[in-house]
């Protein structure tokens, strides 16, 4: 399926939308120029991934606040890997959360990485470099 | 009815004083019975004796007026042989019936009596046979038939008929007597036996009572104990709820503080950032036209920007320090304890070997007194309690002279109590509460730390069972006295969920 490597939208689902432009700044800074789609509640992202009008391709990443105004990122985890379609997308679970049991929970249901997002800026920020890097190895279409 | 013991010791005292009472009576009543019988039958003996005496005397008088009869009938003399025989006895006979109506209890009067009419009659007697005796027998018959013999025969009798009658009588009023003395005691023995009868269903009721109104207050305390232990259950269930409410509220609150400084913090690393061109420009600008520079310009850029990013910088990176410390004192208060066998000695015994280099290097002396016992607790958490204790310990000393850290301990039934003793610079009296609240310090402020252990410390003491307290004097020395519970109680709650609470 040829459909996957042409995916380059970048879904962010994340109700802060000064961590939403500092991930922003930082993935850009890292070498990442795909298109970020940023969505500040869990019922527009849902929509927009699992709606009617979903877009024809998968997304190539889902950054996934937990805290969300509107519903838990679990609950929205756990949707995306219920998705046929949207299974193979990898969800980056980045949130304030440092707690053992959450972390747990979130590889449980099949987020692909969990960073948590530290105070101290150049820890954030070399996190989210890291999280270029990651891009950069799946972007290998993956097997169908 | 409420009886108390004393007053059931004291009334039973009294019942059985009762009884023991009419026992004693009775018995006494028997004793005397006893010797009543005794004398009666004395008086009976007595009685008998006299009227066998009374009766010898008179047949004596009899034999001796048949000797008379016969000699003046006959004029032999060997007629008188009974006369003289009675003549011989009388004397005799008469003292022993007065010695018997006297021991029977009679007048010895109607002996005198009879003393005196027997006289006359021997008189008689004797002048009858004097005058036969010389031959006169017609003054002999002549005397006798003056009827004064018979008469006073009649008199003699009647005299011995009245002794016998009285003893009869006096033998009688005994006999009455000893049957009205039997009668009354068995009156007062069956009183006696009623009494005892009473007396003991008395103490049977008493005591039948004082056993239920004993079980009626087993069971009141019983009850009181039950509803005690439901109050009890109930007032922890209340508390481990709350307590919980408390944890899950300062997870939620230091994860919800955690977001903003986030991006106070980034943003002003990016602030910070876009000063870098912002300096190099106004470096240029002075280099090749210096008239445009303002000197607030300059101290904008140079000074006053700088400035307030440190300032933001240090503030946010104390308040993250903050929210960390919150952060870790409610996951230490959800972490679900795992109580096992930790032998306290070792345990302190390995903690002060890994700060044997530090303790060495500031030359402090540590004594670890011997004989802490093994208890069931949480290990990690009794590291934590004596490792913050002995760290402080080591962080407050007096540089003024050689430290001295003392750890001792005694057991009781139901918990140990450990003592970490200092000889540093000491607490003050009004801070010695404080010092266990979140975020409180006391004293200079020259020791890195944000006034966490302590109150770590305390949280984690009272989880297992026990608490923490301080006896401080300033310039002297402190000491932290911990108690810890010898079984550490079961968990409160469920490592409740934090997956429940929004992250």
């Amino acid at each position: 399926m040829n459909a996957a490597a042409q995916a380059v939208t970048i879904v962010m689902v994340e109700d802060d939308e000064g961590h939403a432009r500092l991930i922003e700044k930082n993935l850009k800074r890292a070498g990442v120029f795909n298109e970020v789609r940023h969505f500040l509640n869990g019922t527009a992202a849902l929509d927009f991934l699992v709606g009617d009008g979903r877009p024809e391709h998968r997304p190539l990443l889902v950054l996934l606040d937990l805290n969300l105004p509107d519903m838990s990122g679990f609950d929205i985890l756990a949707k995306l890997k219920a998705d046929p379609q949207l299974k193979p997308t990898p969800v980056i679970v980045l949130t304030t959360t440092d707690d053992e049991r959450e972390i747990r929970r979130c590889y449980e249901l099949g987020c692909s990485v969990y960073i948590t997002k530290p105070v101290n800026y150049e820890t954030f920020a070399q996190a989210v470099r890291q999280l270029g890097l990651f891009l950069a190895v799946i972007q290998v279409p993956p097997t169908p | 009815m409420r009886i108390t013991q004393s007053l059931f010791g004291r009334s039973s005292l009294l019942l059985m004083a009762l009884g023991f009472t009419a026992l004693l009576a009775t018995g006494a009543g028997m004793v005397w019975l006893v010797e009543a019988t005794r004398s009666f039958a004395a008086g009976v003996i007595a009685t008998q004796d006299v009227r066998v005496t009374a009766s010898q005397v008179f047949s004596l008088i009899q034999d001796a007026e048949t000797g008379q009869r016969g000699y003046l009938l006959t004029g032999e003399d060997r007629y008188l042989e009974p006369y003289r025989r009675a003549m011989e006895a009388l004397p005799h006979e008469l003292p022993a019936l007065a010695a018997r109506i006297a021991a029977d209890g009679g007048n010895v009067d109607a002996v005198r009596q009879l003393q005196a009419t027997l006289a006359m009659k021997l008189d008689e007697l004797d002048r009858t046979i004097s005058l036969a005796a010389a031959g006169d027998q017609a003054g002999a018959l002549a005397l006798m038939r003056t009827d004064r013999g018979v008469a006073e025969m009649d008199t003699i009798r009647s005299i011995v008929n009245g002794i016998e009658t009285r003893s009869i009588a006096r033998g009688e009023k005994r006999s009455k007597g000893l049957v009205r003395t039997g009668r009354l005691l068995l009156a007062g023995a069956g009183a006696a036996f009623l009494l005892i009868l009473g007396v003991t269903i008395g103490a049977v009721l008493h005591a039948r009572r004082y056993a239920r109104a004993l079980e009626a207050a087993q069971a009141e305390v019983t009850a009181a104990n039950a509803s005690l232990e439901a109050r009890v259950a109930e007032r922890t269930a209340a508390l481990a709820a709350a307590n919980d409410e408390v944890q899950r509220f300062a997870y939620i609150v230091s994860h919800d503080l955690r977001a903003p400084l986030v991006n106070v913090m980034g943003f002003t690393t990016e602030l910070e950032a876009a000063v870098a061109p912002i300096g190099a420009l106004l470096a240029a600008a002075e280099r090749e036209a210096p008239g445009i520079v303002t000197s607030d310009a300059r101290a904008a850029v140079l000074e006053d920007i700088p400035e307030a990013v440190g300032f933001i910088r240090s503030s946010t990176q104390r308040m993250d320090r903050l929210i960390n410390a919150i952060l870790r004192l409610s996951r230490e208060g959800r972490r679900l304890l795992h109580p096992e066998r930790v032998d306290l000695q070792a345990l302190i015994a390995g903690l002060v070997a890994t700060q044997q280099h530090q303790l060495d290097e500031a030359g402090v002396s540590l004594t670890l007194a011997p004989g802490l016992p093994s208890i069931t607790s949480d290990r990690l958490a009794v590291e934590q309690i004596f490792g913050n204790l002995i760290d402080n310990a080591v962080k407050y000393l007096d540089p003024a002279r050689p430290g001295r850290i003392v750890i001792r301990g005694r057991t009781s039934r139901t918990h140990v109590v450990v003592e970490v003793e200092d000889n540093g610079r000491g607490i003050d009296p009004r801070d010695h509460d404080r010092i266990f609240e979140l975020f409180r310090r006391s004293g200079r402020q020259d020791k890195p730390g944000e006034g966490i252990g302590l109150a770590h410390v305390r949280a984690l003491a009272r989880r297992l069972g026990g608490d923490v307290e301080c006896r401080s004097a300033p310039g002297l020395g402190s000491t932290f006295r911990v108690t810890l519970a010898l079984t550490a109680p079961a968990n409160t709650q469920p490592p409740s969920s934090a997956e429940d609470s929004p992250a």
